[in-house]
């Protein structure tokens, strides 16, 4: 646990140093949440070259079957088959793997951030450094929460060209269910919705493995609903006028939980 | 917290008599209260919408079998309004057992272990022995009870849909595992790993990831090799009993089979063709060998549970 209050020094008089700039925080969530940085990492990695092989073997299978004339030829028929099981089995994985990404991250990031304090107790340590409470919490949830919406910005836009061929061969528009959910600009919005979400409810509830629970729940009927039922009414139909719309409404949200946390955080009892 | 030794009576020099196992009902009770009602009330609450949602989608199912004119809407609304449903929710299925034991299985010894109230708790008169095993013990059975009463009805729900695309049948994989016993004994088997990792580990987030990791390794392991390789196949040369078309939707041009055989593998060896494969009526034996198995590996976690509790310097 690193100390941040600064030394008075000597002969300065009685005045004590400001609280410490914000870059030292960089080192704080870099200690305190290791883990969950290396894993998002190692995840992103993964993730980025694992679309980046398959993709290009699943570009060369397609340009093969499109390039095979005539198509209703025995042989084409076959490319055909093999594309849309094998292909698409792999193409659905990732898809899925993509999807469960922000699930996990509303379970696993947001809660113990912040919630893991709370129940163990350190943060009367923690919250009685030299930054203040109020300012340890927005720049960990500001620091953690960029590194997961840049990562997940990424991830949608590299998914995007990996999941190309398969909006043909699959009869998908861009505004399917679990196709519009993966691309364009809302898929790293729902991450960073799941994030706040996790780090509010465990705010709210003061318990790990509650919070973990609730923003579960909470973030699977979010999601759910907005799939099946809010994207009816909003007031566009096409693609990036939705997607933006849509990213719009989860920013607003993301920003009043993170708002709601900092409240609940400054009024918590030490 | 509950001191469950007995006072020494005077004159009695005699070690003291054991503590009755039905204390511990008790203490796992109060220990557990959050999490077992938790999960009772989750379950409870998603078996009343797939009660509502059933007789609706059963209702939906007669009148597409019947309809006789006009029939598209009525195909639209089962083929994909009512599956788009299903198919959520059976995905749902899929990641339950998964969620469930990583949320129950770590909870149990990890937590204990990471908060340091393992000393209180291993220092009672019942010893730290048999305070895991009974706790182990009714946990996996309330878990097992609880999800094998929601996997019938989420199979009630789901039988509408059996047959619905080439192949959709009791065995395949996503649907053979939500059914029967298979269930409960994936939840079982999910509680055991994350038990065991919470004990191995010794804190809780980790216990709960590597929970996850475990649980779609022995899933994978069992979907891609293993049960293909249950010894109820059949082998045969001749032809294979295609299952009964059991209703055709006026408007689809696909039968609904819901008692395909699963075909394993077709061989030629000089002129006669062979055929690898398992008929549905297989279904129950199927789910004894994988809740059999499933349940010794179970078993054998628990078992490396209890051991790991008694090495562990308190």
């Amino acid at each position: 646990m690193s100390t941040l209050t600064a030394p008075v020094q000597p002969g300065t008089g009685a005045a004590i140093r400001g609280p410490r700039p914000w870059p030292g925080m960089l080192w704080v969530t870099w200690r305190q949440q290791r883990g969950l940085l290396i894993s998002v990492v190692a995840i992103f990695v993964t993730g980025v070259a694992g679309m980046v092989v398959e993709g290009l073997r699943i570009h060369h299978d397609y340009a093969v079957l499109t390039a095979c004339h005539p198509a209703a030829a025995a042989a084409c028929q076959q490319l055909s088959r093999e594309f849309t099981t094998t292909d698409w089995h792999e193409g659905n994985g990732v898809r899925v793997a993509l999807l469960a990404a922000p699930v996990l991250l509303a379970m696993f990031a947001g809660p113990p951030v912040l919630a893991r304090e709370i129940e163990t107790g350190t943060f009367r340590y923690i919250w009685t450094q030299g930054i203040g409470r109020v300012r340890w919490t927005v720049a960990k949830l500001t620091i953690l929460g960029s590194l997961l919406t840049i990562a997940a910005l990424v991830l949608s836009q590299l998914f995007g060209w990996f999941f190309a061929p398969f909006m043909t061969t699959q009869q998908l528009t861009p505004l399917s269910i679990a196709v519009f959910d993966a691309r364009g600009v809302v898929y790293a919005a729902w991450t960073l919705t799941a994030f706040c979400l996790g780090a509010f409810t465990g705010t709210l509830v003061r318990r790990v493995i509650p919070a973990m629970a609730l923003s579960l729940i909470g973030y699977g009927a979010l999601a759910l609903a907005t799939m099946f039922s809010l994207r009816h009414h909003y007031p566009v139909s096409t693609f990036w006028p939705m997607q933006l719309f849509e990213c719009g409404w989860l920013l607003i949200l993301s920003g009043l939980l993170i708002a709601a946390t900092v409240r609940l955080v400054r009024r918590h009892a030490c | 917290m509950t001191v469950l030794t007995l006072p020494v009576e005077p004159g009695r020099a005699t070690a003291q008599p054991a503590v009755p196992w039905r204390r511990m009902a008790w203490v796992t009770w109060r220990q557990h209260r959050a999490m077992l009602t938790g999960v009772t009330a989750l379950l409870a609450a998603v078996s009343v919408f797939l009660l509502i949602e059933g007789l609706k989608i059963r209702s939906d199912y007669t009148a597409m079998i019947n309809c006789r004119t006009a029939c598209q809407p009525a195909d639209n609304e089962f083929g994909s309004t009512d599956w788009t449903l299903a198919n959520t929710l059976g995905i749902f299925m899929l990641l339950a057992p998964a969620l469930l034991g990583a949320f129950t299985g770590p909870a149990l010894l990890g937590r204990e272990i990471e908060a340091g109230t393992f000393r209180y708790a291993w220092t009672q008169g019942i010893g730290r022995v048999r305070w895991t095993v009974a706790k182990l013990i009714l946990l996996g059975v309330a878990l097992a009870i609880l999800t094998g009463a929601f996997s019938q009805l989420f199979a009630w729900f789901f039988d509408p849909f059996l047959g619905n695309s080439v192949g959709f049948t009791d065995l395949t994989a996503t649907v053979f595992t939500t059914r029967g016993i298979a269930f409960a004994a994936w939840t079982v088997l999910s509680f055991a790993i994350g038990a065991f990792f919470g004990m191995l580990i010794r804190r809780l987030i980790p216990a709960m990831v590597a929970t996850l990791i475990a649980y779609l390794g022995v899933y994978l392991l069992a979907w891609l090799v293993l049960r293909e390789d249950y010894p109820v196949a059949i082998t045969t040369s001749g032809p294979v009993a295609s299952g009964a078309v059991v209703a055709t939707s006026v408007n689809s041009p696909t039968a609904l089979t819901p008692n395909a055989p699963w075909i394993l593998k077709t061989w030629v060896t000089g002129s006669t063709h062979w055929t690898r494969y398992i008929p549905v009526s297989r279904f129950w034996p199927m789910q004894f060998i994988e809740a059999g198995w499933l349940l010794v590996l179970a078993v054998a976690l628990g078992a490396a549970t209890v051991w790991l509790v008694r090495r562990r310097a308190a």
